[in-house]
């Protein structure tokens, strides 16, 4: 975007007006203020170690040594990576399948797209509470269903026991998502030529050869555009998993969000406030964010090239 | 990237879609995968629906007749939403997030609009490099930053307050409204400008006179946009927030969780009210949403 616009900027010989230094005054006054002046702080406050009273002292890279040693950040990086991991290959992949399906032409097409899109428009708290709900062990629905069944042996305390707590977590993220993605790659669908379809069924190339030759290949850079997406929302998720959760049960489902979270303004902390060193592992959660968006922009750039 | 942002978004909505024929099977094997694949739409959209059924459903139902017994409850009663109503002091938190979000909204989009039009249609001197960093924290995600937030808005005397938390609100979703209303306002002929200005008129004139009306589409879909999101916040609200009085309903809708946790209707009842706008704009406006939304997927 950056050159498109230098260009058009140079070829534009026009007059300047600084009229336009008016136009953009607000907005870069909220940057400053609400963006730009608490990024770079939270770099110096990362080496520091402040309970928010008094002033903060500089410790140097104290807090990332204390890091490298606290087993509890290191248990929210390794559920933060499955987590992350879990979502982007479910999160790519079930959409694209279930958009290639709805791409088909059903009767009933648009229906089918309501209703899939609907999670995506409801706040995280919401589907939080709601899935709290029916994971519930004693009377949630989903127990309730498995004993309706007969299936007793199923019925689980899901959001209880530490080996199925993040499982449960990643399927209400795959709810949630899923029409979204859908969305997505619909939108990137309608880009493809029909004629390559058309040009692989003469060779003779049957649905499955079709998908994996022409739709997958075709559908490259939306499906980039999708896994980084998803690596950035797994990163720094937070919401649904304090909400259902809290990190619980004994850090089962801790991640970086709500480890931070929970340093800086939880009562868990042992009662201090240790801003410095949350705001390191805020650090770590925008480092892996950042090595993300840069992925993604040096793929935007390299498939720039090839087209 | 920028420019092409409103146009990947915009073949969403139509519904009708160009069928892509599979291969020609026997007639019999394609019956069966149509059903196949018909089974699997309805089956998906189940699952989906299901939870908001449930939720309906279970709002619906007298206190003492949540747990075990049908499905579908044999008595309906409003009962729940009553006590959610008056125990939650529901009409103050939902008069919170109203405010909240429509001064946000209205914001958000003045200021998107204005500062869009001028890095797509004014010259002035560095502003591509102003762009560029406005643009430079878009992924930036809100826990990052949080800690140096909270402490700014308590060094401000912003915390608890509505007006603390709209402004933070502004200040986060501005560079992305403005990179939207940027990518519509591009696509106008600059003519339209040049015989303003001809005319005489002044830029501002031109601006409110002359160009915002032509990129109304781009307004509503900031506009959807932004109700979404912040309409949907939970994390900035909860941590900037703490007295009662001032409190949005996503921290509310979480506490009531702790506190009423045996009461299903009054907890799903309470679920549903918060929703209810939302539903009601998304049905009677679906594209833009779906336009909205997925523009707003390449921010989150």
């Amino acid at each position: 975007m950056t050159s498109a616009a230098l260009a058009t900027g140079r070829r534009r010989s026009i007059r300047r007006r600084p009229v336009g230094y008016l136009f953009i005054a607000p907005i870069v006054l909220f940057f400053v203020v609400f963006v730009g002046y608490p990024f770079l702080r939270s770099f110096y406050l990362s080496l520091t170690s402040w309970s928010g009273l008094g002033s903060p002292s500089f410790v140097g890279l104290r807090n990332f040594q204390v890091m490298a040693d606290d087993p509890a950040f290191w248990q929210s990086l390794r559920n933060t990576f499955v987590f992350t991991g879990a979502t982007t290959v479910l999160q790519t992949a079930l959409p694209l399948l279930l958009a290639v399906l709805l791409n088909r032409g059903w009767r009933a097409g648009v229906l089918f797209r309501t209703l899939v899109f609907i999670p995506a428009v409801i706040s995280l708290v919401v589907t939080g509470v709601l899935w709290q709900l029916i994971y519930e062990p004693n009377f949630g629905t989903l127990n309730e269903v498995f004993r309706t069944l007969g299936l007793d042996a199923l019925a689980h305390p899901w959001l209880a026991d530490p080996k199925t707590v993040l499982p449960a977590l990643i399927v209400v993220s795959l709810w949630q998502s899923l029409g979204l993605f859908t969305l997505i790659y619909l939108a990137g669908l309608q880009g493809v030529n029909p004629d390559l379809y058309q040009a692989a069924s003469i060779d003779g190339a049957n649905g499955r050869q079709q998908f994996f030759h022409v739709t997958v290949p075709m559908l490259r850079t939306v499906t980039g555009v999708v896994v980084i997406l998803n690596l950035i929302n797994g990163f720094k998720t937070f919401d649904l998993i304090y909400v259902m959760t809290g990190g619980g049960p004994n850090r089962a489902s801790e991640v970086l969000g709500t480890y931070l979270y929970g340093l800086a303004f939880g009562s868990t902390a042992g009662g201090v406030p240790a801003l410095g060193y949350a705001t390191a592992i805020s650090m770590v959660i925008f480092v892996l964010c950042l090595a993300a968006t840069l992925i993604q922009l040096r793929i935007a750039r390299r498939s720039a090239d090839v087209d | 990237m920028s420019t092409d942002a409103p146009a990947t978004a915009a073949p969403v909505s139509p519904p009708a879609t160009t069928p892509i024929r599979p291969v020609q099977y026997g007639r019999g094997r394609r019956t069966l995968t149509r059903s196949a694949g018909y089974l699997t739409l309805v089956v998906v959209s189940a699952v989906t629906v299901f939870p908001f059924l449930w939720m309906i459903a279970t709002s619906l139902r007298p206190s003492n007749t949540v747990f075990g017994g049908p499905l579908v409850p044999r008595t309906l009663t409003p009962d729940a939403y009553r006590r959610a109503w008056i125990q939650l002091d529901y009409p103050a938190h939902f008069w919170n997030s109203v405010y909240v979000t429509t001064a946000t909204v209205v914001i958000v989009v003045v200021l998107a609009t204005l500062g869009g039009y001028a890095f797509a249609k004014l010259q002035f001197a560095g502003r591509q490099v102003i762009y560029v960093v406005l643009l430079s924290t878009l992924m930036l995600p809100i826990t990052a930053i949080i800690i140096p937030l909270f402490l700014e808005m308590r060094t401000l005397n912003l915390l608890n307050t509505r007006q603390g938390l709209i402004l933070v609100y502004v200040g986060g979703a501005l560079p992305f409204a403005m990179f939207l209303m940027r990518a519509f306002f591009e696509t106008l002929p600059d003519e339209l400008i040049q015989a303003a200005r001809v005319d005489g008129a002044g830029e501002f004139r031109i601006f409110a006179r002359v160009m915002l009306p032509l990129a109304a589409p781009g307004v509503a879909t900031v506009v959807i946009f932004q109700f979404l999101s912040t309409w949907n916040e939970f994390l900035l609200a909860q941590t900037f927030i703490s007295a009662p009085q001032y409190l949005p309903l996503q921290p509310v809708l979480f506490g009531v969780v702790g506190q009423h946790r045996t009461d299903w209707p009054l907890l799903t009842a309470a679920l549903t009210m918060s929703v209810i706008p939302i539903i009601a704009v998304y049905v009677r406006m679906q594209r833009r949403f779906v336009a909205g939304l997925t523009l707003g997927a390449v921010k989150d």
